[in-house]
């Protein structure tokens, strides 16, 4: 599903109801806090999309908590609990383990769950689930290097932080180059961080004479990888594909910068439509459960236009 | 109050008791007695052997010759606390508090109450607070002792004494660090004691409560018992005489000649809270001033005063300049240096090798941008010679060296400075000797070299053998000066104590 | 104690001595000469320059952090602190821009905000040791936290990134060089050459070590110990500042996760080489050769597939402890 026209339905269904004169009810978002660059976009998009919903419906009433680490993270949600009376969770957790047991401790006692992005390690606990395809991400990835590079080549990945979310990437990306002809050589965690990022690069420049591509498993690890290339003076030699949609590298998609040929989305604002539709349970007689999965696209100088937000800082 | 137990058989003796360590003998066949409902006072100078007898009698030493006598039997203490088992517990002047606990927790360490596997809070806390009130001391037996006054530790630690039943109380100066008020109730519980029949040891350096509290005398000194009698009769005039009353040996230079009039250091009207209250004095050109008086009178804390290491109210004049509060840098700039009695926690880098040590205080002397390593050799081997430090190699740690040439290491520093005025403050504690005459001859050659020196001495004969002037501090107040014949131990003692000059009374 | 046992016990605490100093460096070279024979290419002067100059911003703060340390102290603000300058420099540079234009004066006026930004904050941290008597520790874990929020909250939770043209312009600061020697280094050996100096050869050393090694000595022999703390920090701020100079031309940005535990690598850095976590002895040389060995396990197991990258970490604890152990040894001979 193109995640566009998605959040473009939501609001409109939004738009089209009339701000009635229930019972306010309160909605509590729990989230990381911003601490690299696709959470800092997460956290904007949350807070932008609260805004545009308590200006529009007087019945509404929000509760963000951001968090560092998961135990912070349980506590928000448990004080949202106690003080705030909430009647709905939207929740993106910071691990699944740890906020299995709490989440569900919410949903037991009635109230509305949302999950976003990451699942908890429990089916069934969550009424709502908005959530990005990482497998499809590596796969998108991995589609387009197959079909950019048809008589294969050398690449090299950088992946980010050892978790659930990496493992999926990478195992969609490297299906999904099976049987093409490239081969990847090496493979290091540059942990969705720049500086990291360019020390990994650097050090992959050193060891192989030969890379014809990168992938980055990240926009801001792609950055990190960029600059190592360009100071190795190998910029001719390969393209770099990041992956998350960061506006300064579609920008350069859109620009046709050679060594950026696309993009692969995992948008941030999954955080939004997640908000949105959980708001339309309160406003609306239309109650919308299940699973939404955004799944990733790829963004070439072509649709680049249609996913470029210079007002957010991711 | 009842002095009747004099004739009672001891509870608690010791019979020609002598103890070395190494080949120094500290105590010789000492023969001391306490009696149940009496209290025994030990009394004098400091090093006379009063510690060594305590720690014999508390079961912390063994004698090395001699026996110990438990109600007339023989008893070889293992240990304090075999000591405590058998009812004689040992009140130490350096507390043994633990710090962060309460005063109730305190008293019943090692032996808490218990009722099941719970601790007895209610009855310990009745207890301790029982025992303060026999004290007289107004504290909460909750709270912490790290918060207490050093005079209510002091009482806790009686209390801890008391709830341990004791029948022989050994008490190391228990009054030093009491006001006098405080004092009073102690004394007065002292009298109660002895009246339940318990067997006392009691040491202080203040004549006037032993003639007050005591049934006994037991004067040590040089590790002899050179007087023991009842103290009916015995006057503070006779025991203070005993303590000191020894020979002067001939280890100190002849004293360099008077000194001129030119003042060369000017103090006035210093105060270092709760130290030293309203003390004044010059110091002139050529001249050895010695500082004596009790440990705790206070002599230290006016030096650190009068050098800038310590919070202090006052003028301090060297020459016509006033130097500023509290900088010990200005001080040093103006010619003026403190040598401190602490040379492992505060003179000596112990870890660091000798020259750094040595060029510490002088440092600038020897920076031009960068350090001049080679001029900093240079002044170690001279120092080497100069003081005759002896060094097994010239990189070790200070922390190596014998006591007593840590001791010339300090001196060297010390004076590499080039001071005009130096204050040395415990000259020759814990050194041997033969250092010690070498130290009285640097100090004999700085003044004969126009400098002034200010010693600082709880030694009565090094006061004696090396001062031209000497001011006696008592209680943080300067109690008198002695000059030329007058400088005698008798005049120095009875100043020192707190009783005027000798003549006035008796 | 005889004259002879004394000898005897100097000669051999003066062997051991000797093991202690060259423990480190022996390392370093075992660490090379692994490098070697895993890959070829691990000597080349691109992967030299490379491993060199992104020790850079670790060794000049753990440089300043070996006269922290030495004279009894702690900074664990230095990596929050390197993100905070970093985002104030790129403000200010981009708020420059209308006026100054891409020049050479609107990056030295960064450069500006760096220092002065560093020497605050060392001084904040410096006096609240100091005049506020509180512990290095504690201090320092309130600006470390204070500092990460600061930049968080100046990036709006993303990432502030320098003008492009700017960054064209002021990146040759780490990626250009003389004579063929990438500017970093050069600043980091012009660093560790006059911190070698200054804790070696000046007085102000020597009172870091003396104030570190027993601070009742030091004031008795009237250092005054509160200015050489004081300087310390400051000192450990500016080069901060200076680090940060060198690091924000390399991506040209700045976010909450810049400069993450790069406190711990530089402490890590300084006790490897030898300097007494407690104070009181501190080498300058060793630090360098401390950062080394932490970038080298970086860039060794980046060249091979020898262990699992999972396991850097473990291999830079091992010889954490090994350094601690190796200093008890010392300690004990004392």
């Amino acid at each position: 599903m193109n995640f566009r026209s998605h959040a473009a339905i939501a609001a409109l269904a939004l738009a089209a109801l009339p701000a009635s004169a229930q019972e306010t009810a309160v909605i509590g978002v729990s989230i990381p806090a911003a601490t690299h660059g696709w959470a800092g976009g997460m956290n904007f998009h949350a807070q932008e999309a609260i805004d545009r919903l308590e200006a529009t419906y007087e019945q509404l009433d929000f509760v963000l908590a951001t968090a560092s680490d998961p135990g912070k993270q349980v506590n928000d949600i448990e004080d949202m609990v106690a003080t705030r009376n909430i009647d709905a969770l939207v929740v993106l957790p910071f691990e699944s383990e740890p906020l299995t047991g709490p989440v569900q401790g919410v949903a037991d006692q009635g109230t509305w769950v949302t999950v976003v992005d990451r699942g908890l390690s429990q089916e069934g606990i969550e009424d709502l689930y908005v959530a990005g395809d990482n497998p499809g991400f590596g796969r998108v990835a991995g589609e387009f290097f197959a079909e950019r590079m048809p008589d294969g080549g050398n690449i090299v990945v950088l992946r980010g932080i050892p978790t659930t979310i990496d493992n999926e990437r990478v195992e969609g990306f490297q299906q999904a180059i099976e049987g093409s002809g490239i081969e990847i050589l090496g493979m290091e965690h540059g942990n969705w961080n720049r500086d990291d990022a360019f020390t990994v690069m650097q050090d992959f420049l050193s060891r192989y004479p030969e890379i014809d591509a990168v992938w980055a498993s990240d926009d801001d690890m792609a950055i990190g990888a960029l600059a190592a290339i360009e100071q190795a003076g190998r910029a001719d030699e390969m393209w770099v594909l990041g992956g998350a949609g960061m506006k300064e590298m579609i920008q350069r998609v859109q620009e046709g910068d050679e060594m950026v040929p696309a993009n692969v989305t995992y948008p941030p604002a999954m955080i939004a439509t997640a908000i949105e539709l959980t708001a339309l349970n309160f406003v609306s007689n239309a109650p919308v459960s299940g699973d939404f999965i955004i799944g990733s696209v790829l963004v070439t100088p072509e649709n680049a236009a249609q996913y470029y937000f210079p007002d957010s800082p991711f | 109050m009842g002095r009747t137990g004099v004739t009672a058989p001891p509870a608690l003796a010791l019979r020609r008791v002598s103890r070395r360590f190494g080949p120094i003998e500290v105590l010789h066949e000492v023969d001391l007695a306490l009696r149940p409902g009496s209290v025994h006072a030990l009394i004098g100078e400091n090093g006379a052997g009063k510690s060594t007898t305590m720690k014999i009698l508390g079961g912390y030493l063994e004698p090395s010759e001699g026996e110990v006598l438990l109600q007339g039997a023989s008893a070889a203490f293992a240990s304090s606390e075999a000591a405590e088992a058998a009812g004689v517990v040992m009140i130490h002047q350096e507390f043994n508090l633990a710090e962060q606990l309460t005063v109730e927790e305190n008293v019943f360490l090692g032996r808490e109450l218990r009722r099941g596997p719970f601790l007895d809070h209610r009855t310990m806390q009745a207890r301790t607070a029982e025992l303060l009130v026999r004290l007289d001391c107004r504290i909460d037996p909750r709270s912490r002792v790290s918060d207490l006054s050093v005079s209510d530790k002091q009482m806790v630690e009686i209390a801890k004494a008391l709830a341990r039943e004791a029948r022989v109380l050994i008490m190391d100066e228990p009054t030093a660090v009491l006001t006098r008020r405080e004092t009073g109730v102690l004394l007065e519980l002292i009298d109660r004691l002895r009246a339940e029949g318990a067997a006392i040891l009691f040491t202080s350096h203040k004549l006037d409560e032993v003639a007050r509290i005591a049934d006994e005398v037991t004067v040590l000194r040089d590790g002899e018992v050179v007087l023991a009698q009842e103290a009916a009769g015995l006057t503070e005039d006779r025991m203070a005489v005993a303590m000191v009353g020894r020979e002067m040996s001939d280890l100190f230079p002849p004293k360099p000649a008077a000194p001129s009039t030119e003042t060369v250091l000017d103090v006035r009207g210093m105060t270092v809270p709760g130290r030293v209250r309203d003390a004044s004095f010059v110091l002139r050109r050529g001249e050895v001033l010695a500082f004596a008086g009790l440990v705790g009178s206070g002599r230290t804390e006016l030096m650190e005063g009068v050098v800038g290491l310590r919070e202090a109210t006052g003028a301090v004049f060297v020459g016509e300049r006033r130097l500023p509060r509290g900088d010990f840098g200005a001080a040093l700039d103006a010619g003026l240096v403190y040598l401190t009695e602490d040379r492992k926690q505060r003179g000596l880098l112990l870890d660091k090798p000798l020259r750094e040590n040595l060029t510490l205080l002088a440092l600038h002397r020897f920076t031009r941008g960068l350090i001049d390593k080679r001029a900093e050799d240079r002044a170690l081997d001279e120092a080497i010679r100069d003081f005759d430090i002896r060094a097994a190699t010239r990189d070790m740690a200070a922390g190596h060296l014998s006591g007593g040439n840590q001791q010339k290491l300090l001196l060297a520093k010390t004076m590499l400075a080039e001071p005009d005025i130096v204050i040395i403050d415990e000259p020759t504690r814990g050194i041997d000797i033969g250092t010690k005459q070498q130290i009285y001859g640097i100090i004999h050659s700085l003044a004969s070299a126009g400098r002034a020196v200010i010693v600082v001495s709880s030694e009565m004969q090094e006061v004696i053998g090396l001062a031209h002037r000497v001011i006696v501090m008592a209680a943080g107040r300067v109690a008198g000066e002695l000059e030329g014949r007058d400088i005698h131990e008798e005049a120095i003692v009875r100043l020192a104590m707190g009783l005027g000059r000798s003549g006035e009374a008796a | 104690m005889t004259a002879t046992e004394t000898q005897a016990r100097g000669t051999r605490r003066g062997m051991r001595l000797d093991f202690h100093v060259l423990g480190p460096v022996l390392a370093l070279v075992a660490l090379i000469v692994i490098g070697i024979l895993l890959n070829p290419n691990f000597l080349s002067y691109g992967n030299i320059t490379n491993v060199l100059a992104r020790s850079a911003f670790i060794g000049i703060i753990a440089v300043g952090m070996t006269f922290v340390i030495t004279s009894g102290g702690l900074d664990l603000s230095v990596g929050s602190m390197a993100a905070f300058i970093a985002g104030l420099m790129i403000l200010v540079m981009n708020a420059l821009l209308p006026t100054l234009g891409v020049s050479v004066a609107t990056i030295l006026a960064g450069m500006a905000t760096a220092l002065v930004a560093g020497l605050v904050a060392g001084a904040i941290n410096g006096l609240l040791v100091t005049r506020g008597r509180i512990e290095a520790f504690i201090v320092t874990l309130g600006t470390m936290g204070i500092y990460r929020s600061l930049v968080t909250w100046l990036a709006d939770g993303g990432t502030l990134s320098l003008d492009f043209d700017l960054r064209t312009l002021y990146g040759p600061v780490y990626y250009g060089g003389l004579l063929g020697v990438a500017w970093p280094i050069i600043v980091f050996a012009i660093v560790a050459i006059l911190g070698e100096l200054a804790m070696r050869h000046t007085a102000f050393g020597r009172h870091c070590a003396a104030t570190g090694s027993n601070e009742q000595v030091a004031r008795y022999s009237a250092v005054h110990v509160d200015k050489v703390r004081t300087a310390t920090y400051i000192m450990l701020g500016v080069l901060v500042g200076v680090a940060t100079i060198m690091y924000v031309p390399r991506l040209g940005s700045a976010s909450s996760s810049t400069g993450l535990l790069w406190e711990l690598e530089a402490i890590a850095a300084v006790i490897i080489g030898g300097t007494v976590l407690k104070g009181g002895y501190g080498r300058v040389w060793g630090t360098v050769v401390g950062v080394l060995i932490l970038s080298l396990i970086g860039n060794i197991l980046n060249l091979t597939d020898v262990v699992s990258p999972y396991l850097n970490g473990a291999i830079q604890g091992v010889i954490i402890i090994l350094a601690v152990v190796m200093q008890r040894g010392r300690a004990a001979s004392r």
